[in-house]
This record gives C-alpha cells, structure tokens and sequence, in this order.
C-alpha cells in the first residue's frame, strides 16, 4: 500500500456492516469514510474517495438514484456495489448505471477486497493499456493480436478474439451480457449469440470448458475474466 | 261430419241431405251415435296420450336436470343451471338467493337479473324467514311483482327462488306447480351439496395448513437454531477463553462460525425460494443457455460443501443449448448437488451425466450413497420431507428438492429421484425439452 493511504466512503444503514468494513479495511491500510445514507453519502463525495462501497437499500433515496448521482459528479471513481443474493436484475442496472462491480451479502472480506483491487486497478489501467496479458497458462498480446495457451498459439475467429480482447482490457471485472453485446455487436441484444461465443472460446482456451479457470460466468449479469492474483 | 256424409252419399236420395226411408233414419240415428261415442273416446285418448308424453318429457327434463346437477362442481353454476332449467320449463324469469351477511342476496338469474325492488325483497326476506311461499298470487305480500319459494332440504332452508312472467292471471298451473316443487327439491340438494363440499374443503385446507405451519416451525426452530447455536458458542468462547486455547483450537472455532454462518445462509435462501415459489413469484426469464456453463457455474457454488467427494461430469459433447432460466436452474442443480454432499459420505463420487433423449436433454446426479426408502421416493419432492433415517438426523432442510422441482417445473422440465441399479445410491434425473429452432443458432456460431 502507498504512504497515502486510500480514501474509501463505505455507504450502509447497518452499522454492523459498516464496522465489519471499518476494521477489515483499516486493516488492509485503507482509510474508510462512513455514511450511514445517501445525503451523507453526497455530501462525503467533497473529500474525494479514490472508491466507494454502496449498499442499494438505504432509507433516504433509491440506491440506484444515489447511483446516479454520483456517477453526475463523478463519473471516474470506482464504486463497488453490496447487494443482497436474489436480485440479479437489481444488480445489473447497477452494473448498467455505471457501477464497476459488485459483492454478494453475505460477503466474504477477501472478496470484498479482490473486487476493490479489480476496480481500481481498472481505473487506474484506464488510460494506458498493458500491451500483454497474462493469467495461468493464459497470455493475450494486444499489440500482435497473439493469443497462446502454455507455448501454444490459439486460432482464435476475429469474433472471438474481439470478446477476448474486451475480457482482457476489464480483467477481473464484472462485464454484463449488454455491455458486451454492445461491445461486440452494437445491436444484437440477445444474449444468447454471446454464449455462443463464450462456449467457442473456452472450448479453444480451457483445459475443461465445463470448470473454466479463465472466463467465469456470474450467472444471470455476465462474465469475469479471471486476474493474476 | 261422417254422419252426413253418410248420409249425402249413401242413404236414398243420394245426393242429398234428406232421408227419404223411415228404417235409415232409425240406421242414420244409430250410426251418429256410434261416430259421437268413438270420436269421444279418441279425442280423450289423445288428450291421454299427450299429458302421458308430456309428463315423460318432463320427467326426463327433470332427470336430465338431476345428472347435470350431480356433475355441477361450483356453486355459481348450480344456481344458474336451476335458474336456466326453471325458467326454460315453466317459461318464467327467475332469480335465485342465497343467504349472505345476515339477509339474502340475488345470487343468479335468468336471465340475468340481480337488483329486486324493496318489495319484492321484502317479499324474498319473509320467505327467507319463514320458510314458506310469499308474493305475488300468494297469501303474504301479494303486491310483490314475484312468487317467492323458499329452497329446502331436510337439513333445512338453503336459499329462496323467486319466479315471474308478462303472462297475466295466475302464474302457474297446478301442474307446473308440482314441477317447480320438484325443480326446488332438486335445486335445494344441489346447493347443500356443493356446499357441504366447499366446506369439507376448507376444513381439510385448514388441517393442511395446520400440519405444514408445524411441520414448517419445527424445521425452522431445528435449522435456524442448530447453526445459531454453533456461531454462538464458537464466538462466545473465543471472546471469554482466548487465553487459554491453542492455535490450533482457535482456527476450529473460526471454521465452526464460518460454517454454520454458510449453512444458516443456505437455509434462510431456501426458504426465500420457497416463499417466491408459493407466492408465485417466480416468472422464469428463459433464453437460451449452454448446460455446460451452467453445470460449470454450480460447481463453483458448490465447491467447499462438496470438497470432500470426488466430481465426475460425464456431459455429451453435443448437447443443444436449452431454454432455460439460468438462476434457477443453477439454484436446482445445486440443491440437488447439496443433497447428495448431506447424504453420500464423503470420499464417495458424484456423477453428474448429462445426454440427449430425443427431443429432450437429461441431467442426472447421482451418489454413492445409501439411495431412498422405497417408501419415500414418491415423498422426495415433498415440502418439509425428509427420507427416514434410523442413524441420525441429517442437516437438512426438507426444502431444497421441493424448491428443486418447483424451479425445474417453472421451466417445463420434470425432475424424477430413484435409486440406482448399478450400486447402492440417489439418482435425480431433470428432463427438459429441447427447443424447436435450436439448429439456427447453432448454424449461426
């Protein structure tokens, strides 16, 4: 961690969460601000988060409005959402307004915390691509547009070197089914072609396409591709 | 008529209406009255035999009426098949009703009529009362537009018909009369007995509810407080004993919290599916999906309960994609996939299989396990069941392969348990249709 710490608004109603979050982040040699709703939230944004964790459900506004408004002011900061297991939509409208990922309640912190790393290293990534990727057996140069398992080239199809290319420039992120088919497809909204392509590319990526170790599906909002840590 | 045709044709003078010998008159006299005697007799034969086939056609209306009534399931349509039946018999109009908060009320017609003016209902009420005839051509409130009867059983009164025609003078006949007190009769069993069903019904409900509510408090109070207890405990005595446990025995209590915090959050999940299924809540999002992906994306889940069995996925290389609402069908593969890691011991295998059937696609989980009582295997999918085990009560819920069902059947898929043949352990077999224009998109890839 750098001699500055990293500045991170925690948004929750609960104040046992927040105090999980306080100790487990502190911990990890993070600085957490802490707002208990949405005004405090807004008004926490002046002392500039480098990430924000936000719980949906607050009692002063719709989380997704709060959302929003932040992303109006702040379009560039990091924010990881906490949501509870059985809203798959909820969270990709999230995903959709602009959040970056999000963590399941009950949440492990080491989860939490790989998730927060995704983001920021997304964000700070953003401006400069690495011209190689590499994860497991896995490398993706984007500059000679190589991709090799081991020493083996793969022959990858330009569709599905594209939907590669798109994994690997958000590794570790959370990609919904839409953003990718808009990524991929413009148009196309049936997320059916997406499987498609994601069942052709690990079949020519995976050692067993069934338990893939690269791409991960996160059932019902998209695909992560797996990152180095 | 034949008379003086007779007459006209074959008594002299022919030709005429005279009578010119004396000894025809006396032939001409005789043979009237024999021709008024039998035309009499015919006429009132006639008249005999259509009161006789009158009286079989109502009869067999009446019949007819009966059987229709007997296979009547639903109040409403008791009321309007005797309302119908009524009014097409005596050609009335009818109105039916039925006792409601403390009065009565119009509860059919036909046709179709429910407002009564305020002395037609006076009329109805007094008969409701009273359990006799009222209104119009009637000794009690003779200036209602309607005749009231009242509708009983030997139980006792069950509601009131009233009845009335443009036809002036008396509404009935003595005949029709008769008819409608049969058509009452009938209509009043009729009613009681959906009634008496309707009732049975809602005691049994009731009795089913009152089994599940208990069912369901015992399972809640067991699988709720069971990992609570533990978390508790655990927690409680790393806070107060610390200083005195090993390293060792720390981790233990962190994984005894860990663990029955998961297992709590299993349960409380179960139960939220359970609730969404029962409320039907559940609208399936259906598109179409690798079953691969989605096998894959369970075991994930499903990785620490079943770390200590060994997987083997035996998937056929060309399965269809199905249509299929991810989330749930994930939810009932693991379920099943957690019933197997409760039941089978562990270092056992579990086999996931999947292959096409025609036009459907089959996964199956199996175990190495001890398989289901022959008894229960039809109560598998039941709320709150759990097979009978001698040896111990397992950390089940009783809610998962219900859940597992209602989700795969919310997909037009069936799910089946049976045991093995091969060797002793649970099969559960899902089978789901395989779409029609499936060639497509996979031409498309």
């Amino acid at each position: 961690m750098s001699a500055v710490p990293l500045r991170v608004l925690v948004v929750d109603d609960e104040p046992p969460i927040r105090k999980l979050l306080r100790l487990g982040l502190t911990a990890q040699g993070y600085h957490v601000l802490e707002a208990p709703n949405g005004k405090a939230a807004l008004d926490l944004l002046d002392q500039s988060p480098n990430l924000i964790i936000l719980d949906l459900g607050l009692p002063d506004m719709q989380g997704h409005d709060l959302l929003k408004t932040i992303r109006s002011r702040n379009d560039n900061v990091p924010i990881v959402i906490l949501s509870s297991r059985d809203d798959e939509a909820g969270k990709v409208q999230a995903l959709d307004c602009g959040a970056d990922d999000y963590v399941t309640k009950p949440f492990g912190m080491d989860e939490l915390l790989a998730r927060m790393r995704a983001a920021l290293r997304h964000q700070l990534q953003a401006h400069g691509e690495r011209p190689l990727f590499r994860v497991g057996e896995l490398s993706v140069d984007l500059v000679r547009r190589i991709v090799k398992i081991g020493d083996r080239e793969v022959k990858l199809s330009p569709k599905e070197y594209e939907l590669l290319r798109v994994l690997v420039q958000h590794a570790g992120k959370v990609l919904t089914h839409r953003f990718l088919l808009h990524a991929l497809w413009d148009d196309l909204t049936d997320a059916q072609y997406l499987r498609v392509y994601v069942r052709q590319l690990r079949q020519k990526i995976e050692a067993e396409p069934e338990q893939p170790k690269y791409i991960l599906t996160e059932t019902g909002i998209g695909y992560r591709l797996r990152t180095p840590d | 008529m034949s008379a003086l045709a007779y007459n006209f044709f074959f008594l002299p003078p022919i030709y005429t209406l005279t009578i010119g010998d004396p000894a025809n008159v006396v032939a001409f006299g005789f043979f009237t009255l024999v021709a008024i005697i039998v035309s009499g007799v015919a006429a009132r034969g006639r008249t005999l035999g259509l009161a006789a086939m009158e009286r079989a056609r109502t009869t067999e209306s009446l019949y007819a009426f009966s059987r229709k009534l007997a296979g009547t399931a639903t109040l409403d349509d008791v009321l309007w098949a005797s309302a119908y039946q009524t009014a097409l018999m005596l050609k009335v109009r009818v109105v039916l009703l039925l006792p409601e908060g403390g009065g009565i009320a119009v509860k059919a017609g036909y046709p179709p009529e429910d407002i009564l003016d305020s002395a037609d209902l006076a009329a109805a009420n007094w008969t409701w009362q009273n359990d006799r005839v009222a209104g119009r051509g009637s000794d009690t409130l003779p200036g209602a537009k309607r005749l009231f009867l009242p509708l009983h059983t030997g139980r006792g009164a069950v509601g009131v018909m009233g009845i009335d025609s443009d036809k002036p003078g008396p509404l009935l006949t003595p005949d029709q009369r008769r008819l409608l007190d049969a058509l009452c009769d009938q209509g009043a069993l009729a009613i009681e007995r959906v009634k008496l069903v309707e009732e049975m019904g809602r005691v049994e409900r009731i009795a089913d509810t009152e089994r599940l509510r208990s069912a369901l408090l015992t399972s809640i109070s067991h699988d709720l407080k069971t990992p609570l207890a533990g978390v508790l405990g655990a927690a409680a005595t790393l806070r107060d004993y610390s200083d005195k446990l090993s390293a060792a025995e720390k981790a233990e209590l962190l994984a005894t919290i860990i663990d029955e915090s998961e297992r709590l959050n299993r349960f409380i999940a179960n139960l939220l599916d359970m609730t969404k299924l029962e409320s039907g809540a559940i609208a399936p999002k259906v598109a179409l999906h690798d079953l691969g992906e989605i096998v894959g994306s369970v075991l994930v889940r499903t990785g620490r309960i079943l770390s200590r069995h060994h997987i083997e996925l035996e998937l056929a290389p060309d399965l269809p994609m199905l249509e299929l609402d991810a989330v749930l069908f994930e939810q009932a593969l693991f379920n099943l996939l957690d019933n197997a890691a409760k039941y089978a011991p562990p270092e056992t295998t579990v086999r996931i299989q999947a292959w096409r059937d025609t036009a459907s696609v089959c996964l199956r989980v199996l175990d190495e396990g001890d398989g289901i009582p022959a008894q229960d295997l039809e109560h598998i999918f039941d709320k709150f069941y759990r097979a009978q085990k001698t040896d111990q009560v397992r950390a089940g819920t009783g809610l998962g392969l219900a859940i597992s069902r209602g989700f795969v059947e919310a997909m037009h898929g069936t799910i089946v348990a049976t045991n093995r043949t091969d060797r002793s352990g649970a099969a559960f077999t899902i089978r789901l249709p395989v779409p029609r224009q499936n060639h497509q998109l996979d031409a498309a890839a």
